[in-house]
């Protein structure tokens, strides 16, 4: 039996660039960026006070007040997104298609604010309760359990937990659940929000974090550049519809691309030092599912942090895979900000949107390129008109992880 | 406080429900109430009173019946 073909027809974003993903990819186009000034009671305690949040989601105009207080804003954020992409989709949902309907969330921290909030209330107020809700808002798998009850989706729900790869790890799991034929559609992706006062901390305290930009906020992260000092983080949410090809075909749904490839591999090197091999051991795993040749890779959306060390890594892992005829690069993270466990769904649907567009995003702020890195990066300007094919999407983890998706413009 | 004039507003507030329609036969069920948001009310009471409900094996369908919980331990309390 030749192996079922997965199809993504469904698009559902939360982003600090937009909720669309016309209005998302448009931003990245023209190099917007979504890092701004964190607005938040403990700023002035932060070292690192930008980032790549999102100011204008309203949770009380998809969720009742009740519904909306059982919710940490990363289950909010996935439940947002996942509805996004069914309507996106134009899915129509019943008792009957949700049993072959599965849900694939990864998240870095899961419920992040809810326990912060509760050890808060306990250690800070010197409270000796916590609120009823406190176990079922922070857990992990809480984002895909109500993303799952929402929409009556009664296939395989897992949660992916691989740091930065992990929606690269859930949305390539997913695509094997529908071509070994668990599942007919999935409904997968990413979501994050660990804004909080505590992750910030724990994260300023790894020495990762982008100083701010003296002049502008917004190109704090500099990907590639000489002269980047690290990441940005970011919040929200990417969700997609995955779905067997023959079924999305008799459905005349809109066919965003084919995900033709999917590596996942560890480093099993350092905790969080990246690792040349590590990464290409993931392209090649990738390339090596999707049956293509290096050369049929029109673009990388690259992992590209931000940090000196990954930047350089990833770049190295590049050419060993490409050799010297390397596709362009770039890093939206440059203006959405690392989304952690969002990360990578965010990006994949850069890819997806690229393809759609036949356009290629650019890296942002990139005025001084490191003179030892020498990709185009794709800089400052997005292309317009260029035959984008195949696309690959690069995510690597702290602990090793890696997750690479390549994906092809439909054709049947 | 009247403990039922404030498990009214305490319902009315969290599930944005009109409070008239709050008696004291009302089914937590016909309020679309269920057992964690039951936890949830009796816990925002416990701050309102200053008081600790323990884990009892207690019947409740209606909100008579979280009021009737509530006053026996205010009672105890004095």
């Amino acid at each position: 039996m030749s192996s079922r073909r997965v199809v993504v027809t469904g698009i559902g974003l939360v982003s600090p660039l937009g909720h669309t993903p016309e209005d998302f990819f448009a931003n990245l186009m023209a190099a917007k960026s979504g890092v701004r000034h964190l607005e938040a009671d403990f700023v002035s305690e932060l070292g690192c006070k930008v980032a790549a949040w999102i100011d204008d989601f309203d949770p009380l105009k998809y969720f009742s007040k009740s519904q909306a207080a059982t919710m940490d804003r990363a289950t909010q954020f996935a439940v947002v997104a996942s509805s996004h992409a069914i309507e996106n989709a134009g899915l129509e949902l019943s008792v009957e298609s949700g049993e072959r309907i599965g849900v694939y969330v990864g998240t870095g921290m899961g419920g992040a604010q809810s326990i912060e909030d509760s050890y808060a209330r306990l250690f800070r107020e010197q409270a000796n309760r916590l609120k009823p809700y406190t176990v079922l808002m922070g857990m992990n798998n809480a984002a895909s359990a109500q993303v799952a009850l929402d929409f009556g989706l009664m296939g395989s729900n897992i949660t992916f937990c691989a740091a930065c790869a992990s929606s690269a790890v859930s949305i390539g799991e997913a695509v094997r659940q529908i071509r070994h034929g668990y599942a007919d559609v999935m409904l997968a992706g990413g979501t994050e929000s660990l804004l909080t006062y505590g992750t910030i901390k724990a994260w300023e305290a790894l020495r990762t974090l982008a100083n701010e930009d003296v002049g502008l906020a917004g190109a704090s992260c500099k990907p590639f550049s000489l002269n980047r000092t690290g990441l940005v983080l970011g919040e929200g949410a990417a969700m997609f519809v995955l779905e067997e090809m023959d079924r999305a075909i008799a459905r005349g749904a809109y066919i965003y691309g084919e995900i033709i490839g999917y590596g996942s591999s560890n480093d099993s090197s350092h905790i969080t030092q990246p690792s040349i091999e590590g990464q290409a051991r993931a392209m090649r795993k990738a390339l090596e599912d999707a049956k293509v040749s290096p050369n049929m890779i029109s673009y990388i959306n690259a992992h590209g942090t931000g940090t000196k060390l990954n930047d350089a890594v990833e770049t190295a892992a590049i050419k060993q895979i490409f050799g010297i005829d390397t596709p362009s690069v770039s890093s939206t993270k440059s203006m959405h900000g690392h989304l952690m466990g969002a990360a990578a769904a965010v990006e994949f649907a850069a890819c997806l949107m690229a393809i759609k567009k036949q356009a290629l995003p650019p890296t942002a702020h990139l005025l001084e390129r490191d003179p030892e890195l020498d990709l185009d990066y794709i800089p400052n300007a997005g292309r317009e008109n260029v035959d984008v094919d195949v696309v690959m999407s690069n995510s690597f983890a702290f602990g090793g992880t890696s997750g690479v998706l390549i994906v092809r413009k439909f054709s049947y | 406080m009247d403990t039922f004039e404030v498990l009214k507003k305490i319902i009315a507030d969290k599930f944005e429900k009109p409070i008239d329609i709050i008696t004291l036969n009302s089914t937590l069920e016909t309020l679309e109430i269920d057992s964690l948001d039951t936890f949830d009310i009796i816990f925002e009471a416990e701050e309102k009173f200053g008081i600790n409900v323990p884990n009892e094996e207690v019947a409740i369908t209606t909100v008579g019946d979280v009021v009737a919980l509530i006053d026996r331990i205010r009672a105890k309390n004095k």
